[in-house]
């Protein structure tokens, strides 16, 4: 270990760096100095150049002495060094200044060299950052001393340039402003710096060798990762030609050799700030994006509470509607719960209807079709899957798609009037349209053989009719569910322009997994006309869910529909119906002079709210009824 | 005219020095780093070099030594230079293969008496 010396002085190492450091400027305040001199003629100028020339000698004597190769050096000494140094370096300065002109009277090239020699004498300036662990000190640093704790202004900032010297007069002045510097001596090394960690500034020569500075700076600029960190360029070079090919390339400012610190100072600054506004922008838009895409995941049913929670602390606009907007998602994040825990109820109350009635499916006889049969040349036959007031279901299988289908064929008297027809194809065109969930979806209208039909989704379920007829009522979280999903198919129908007018338990398919599936929409229109022109009373379907309007053959709107499923949630609560009549007169009668008795009274488990929601969709007259099934959705939300 | 080889990475020093030289009358040619400089060296006409010590890449003291195993670089004059001026420092030079050596800052009628003395007589 004969390079280091034993305690708290300097290694060999740190010793020749220190020389080389001191030597280095001196040598080129010596050399333009000189050069100057051999070209000055006016006394004057020559006696600057000469007081200039004795500073850089003086100071150079004091280096050699103080840093003699056979002397033990302490950090002490250093300190001392760079005090000693300050007079001669002062005497450089003032000579050097005293000779700089006004650009447009002086000589440009000459002023270039006096910068140039200004530059090096400000490496001599003493350094309050070099402290003796700096200089490698042997002696390891005192633990007591804590390190510098980051100021909030301060930046990242990377020195890319080959000269060491040059590195070193930046750095020492970066970091006397305060920011924490990292140097890089070629363009290689410089891009593995920026791809291992985040900087705020790169400043970055132009001639290197290998990868230069316009290499160094095409990469950064052309990856997503690296292109905003700022760049300025540096150069000996004060060419018009360079300084636009850097602009051009995506620098952000640029500075020649030897620096001008005021100058220096202010352009970082200025590119910091600059930087600092756009890191903020950044992320700005990153957070509005954050919440843009919470929207999406509240709309495909996968929003965790909480992803926000970073943009909610912000205390601007986007931090309050980040806030708004997660209060909302939980709250539908918990409705979709609550929905979910109902639906299960709702499954259960499935299992138990189709263990109590095995015989259900074996009662229904066959209709005009057998299983086997091939119908209008496309489906062919496998079972009867209903009957109704208008026509047999089959289950089917369509040849053409490979796929099971429901086949409904219509009895003749209801298609037998060809306006009717005609605007019934109109309706089942509307039904078409509608595609959701909650909706039993329309195929096909087709007529073969005598023999009006539509195909449909084949939907394997149970209807509520047969839920209420094997269970009795049903329980106020499994009709919570039937209503939830029944509003949403109305409110789904309705937004298309197709009213059902004929909701009823028989119509409402509940799946395996508890999805309410609506059916039949735009049908009843055929049986209502129907009913209509046949006069004397051949009453399809079931008039005990219709409203009163319908009854009298009035103006049917959206809010019919409404009154409908008023009666079938009171029926699931209660297993029975509001009104009871032996015929449509009498129901009419009872309608019109009756009220229905609140379900809550024939059923106390029912909540208070859910019982006046039923009885405001049984309303006599449509406009004291929920307006829309939207609203009904919402209110049924709100009951919680 | 004789031409000369700078091999220096510092910006300052090699603008200075080789406005220094040209106006001695010698034609300089430039070389930023070690390798480079072992590159031009090796590619021919130059009548000596100039070899900064601390150099990126390749540093002085090993573009010497390629310098020297080199044929057609063997018998060319190389000027050690460097600015740490250790002891020792110069027998190391010449033990790499350096003609002569000199230390920085330059002292330009001492520097040029060591490449004149190396060249055979002055431009």
């Amino acid at each position: 270990m004969s390079s280091t010396l034993s305690g708290n002085t300097l290694t060999a190492e740190a010793q020749a760096q220190l020389r080389h450091d001191l030597r280095t400027p001196l040598n080129h305040i010596i050399g333009y100095t000189e050069m100057l001199l051999e070209d000055a003629t006016a006394p004057e100028q020559r006696d600057r150049l000469e007081q200039a020339l004795g500073g850089a000698r003086a100071a150079l004597e004091l280096i050699n002495a103080a840093l003699g190769s056979a002397r033990r050096i302490v950090p002490g000494d250093v300190a001392q060094l760079y005090e000693a140094l300050q007079a001669p370096r002062e005497t450089i300065v003032e000579a050097v200044s005293r000779l700089l002109a006004p650009e447009p009277n002086g000589d440009g090239a000459v002023n270039a060299d006096l910068r140039k020699i200004l530059s090096a004498a400000d490496q001599l300036a003493p350094e309050p950052t070099r402290t003796p662990a700096d200089v490698k000190s042997s002696q390891t640093p005192a633990p007591s001393a804590p390190p510098v704790a980051a100021q909030p202004s301060q930046a990242r900032i990377l020195i890319v340039d080959d000269g060491a010297e040059n590195r070193e007069v930046l750095r020492r002045r970066l970091e006397r402003e305060g920011h924490a510097v990292e140097t890089a001596e070629n363009g290689r090394r410089a891009l593995e710096l920026v791809a291992a960690r985040p900087y705020d500034l790169v400043l970055l020569d132009v001639l290197m060798p290998e990868l230069d500075g316009y290499a160094v700076l095409d990469a950064l600029k052309g990856s997503p990762a690296t292109r905003d960190i700022p760049v300025i360029m540096i150069s000996a070079l004060d060419e018009l030609e360079g300084i636009v090919r850097c602009i051009e390339r995506g620098a952000e400012d640029y500075l020649h050799k030897p620096f001008d610190p005021v100058l220096l100072r202010a352009r970082i600054n200025a590119s910091l700030e600059k930087k600092r506004l756009r890191d903020l922008e950044i992320e700005y838009l990153r957070e509005v994006n954050r919440v843009i895409e919470a929207a999406a995941a509240v709309e495909g049913g996968h929003y965790r509470p909480g992803t926000l929670a970073e943009v909610t602390r912000r205390d601007d606009e986007l931090g309050h509607l980040a806030r708004v907007f997660d209060n909302m998602a939980q709250q539908i994040k918990a409705r979709e719960e609550r929905l979910r825990d109902r639906v299960r109820d709702l499954r259960q109350e499935i299992e138990m209807a189709r263990r109590d009635s095995k015989e259900t499916e074996s009662a229904l006889d066959g209709g005009n079709l057998r299983s086997g049969e091939n119908f209008a040349q496309r489906y062919e036959i496998i079972a009867v899957m209903g009957r109704g007031g208008m026509g047999t279901v089959y289950r089917a299988k369509d040849l053409e798609l490979e796929e099971e289908v429901a086949v409904k064929t219509l009895r003749p008297e209801f298609v037998a009037d060809k306006t009717l027809l005609a605007r019934f194809k109109d309706e089942i065109r509307l039904a078409r349209r509608l595609s959701d969930a909650n909706i039993v979806r329309t195929h096909d209208f087709g007529e073969w053989a005598g023999v009006c039909f539509l195909t449909m989704e084949c939907v394997e379920g149970i209807t509520v009719r047969e839920l209420i007829d094997t269970r009795g009522r049903l329980g106020v979280s499994a009709t919570l569910a039937i209503a939830t999903q029944l509003a949403h198919s109305l409110a789904v129908a309705h937004q298309h322009g197709v009213i059902h007018r004929d909701i009823k338990p028989q119509n409402l398919l509940v799946d395996e997994a508890g999805v309410l599936k609506v059916m039949d929409f735009g049908v009843a229109r055929l049986a209502e006309r129907s009913t209509a022109n046949t006069e004397a009373g051949l009453v399809i379907g079931t008039p005990a869910y219709m409203p009163p309007e319908q009854l009298m053959a009035e103006q049917v709107d959206a809010r019919s529909d409404l009154y409908a499923a008023g009666v079938v949630l009171y029926e699931c609560l209660t297993g029975q119906l509001p009104f009871q009549a032996g015929s449509v007169i009498s129901l009419v009668a009872k309608l019109l002079k009756e009220d229905a008795r609140p379900p809550q009274e024939v059923n106390p488990e029912i909540p208070p709210a859910l019982s006046a929601l039923v009885l405001r969709l049984l309303a006599k007259r449509p406009e004291d009824r929920v307006q829309t099934a939207v609203d009904l959705g919402s209110q049924l939300a709100a009951l919680g | 005219m004789s031409r000369i080889l700078l091999v220096e990475d510092n910006e300052m020093n090699r603008d200075m020095l080789s406005r220094r030289l040209q106006r001695k009358g010698y034609e300089v040619t430039m070389a930023v780093d070690g390798r480079q400089g072992v590159d031009m060296a090796r590619s021919g006409g130059y009548d000596l070099i100039l070899m900064d010590m601390s150099l990126p890449e390749i540093d002085g003291w090993e573009a010497t030594r390629q310098l020297r195993a080199a044929p057609e670089t063997k018998t060319v004059p190389i000027i050690g230079l460097t600015a740490h001026a250790m002891a020792g420092d110069r027998e190391k030079a010449l033990e790499a293969g350096c003609n002569d050596y000199d230390t920085k800052p330059v002292e330009l009628p001492r520097l040029l008496g060591k490449i004149e003395a190396l060249l055979g007589g002055p431009q």
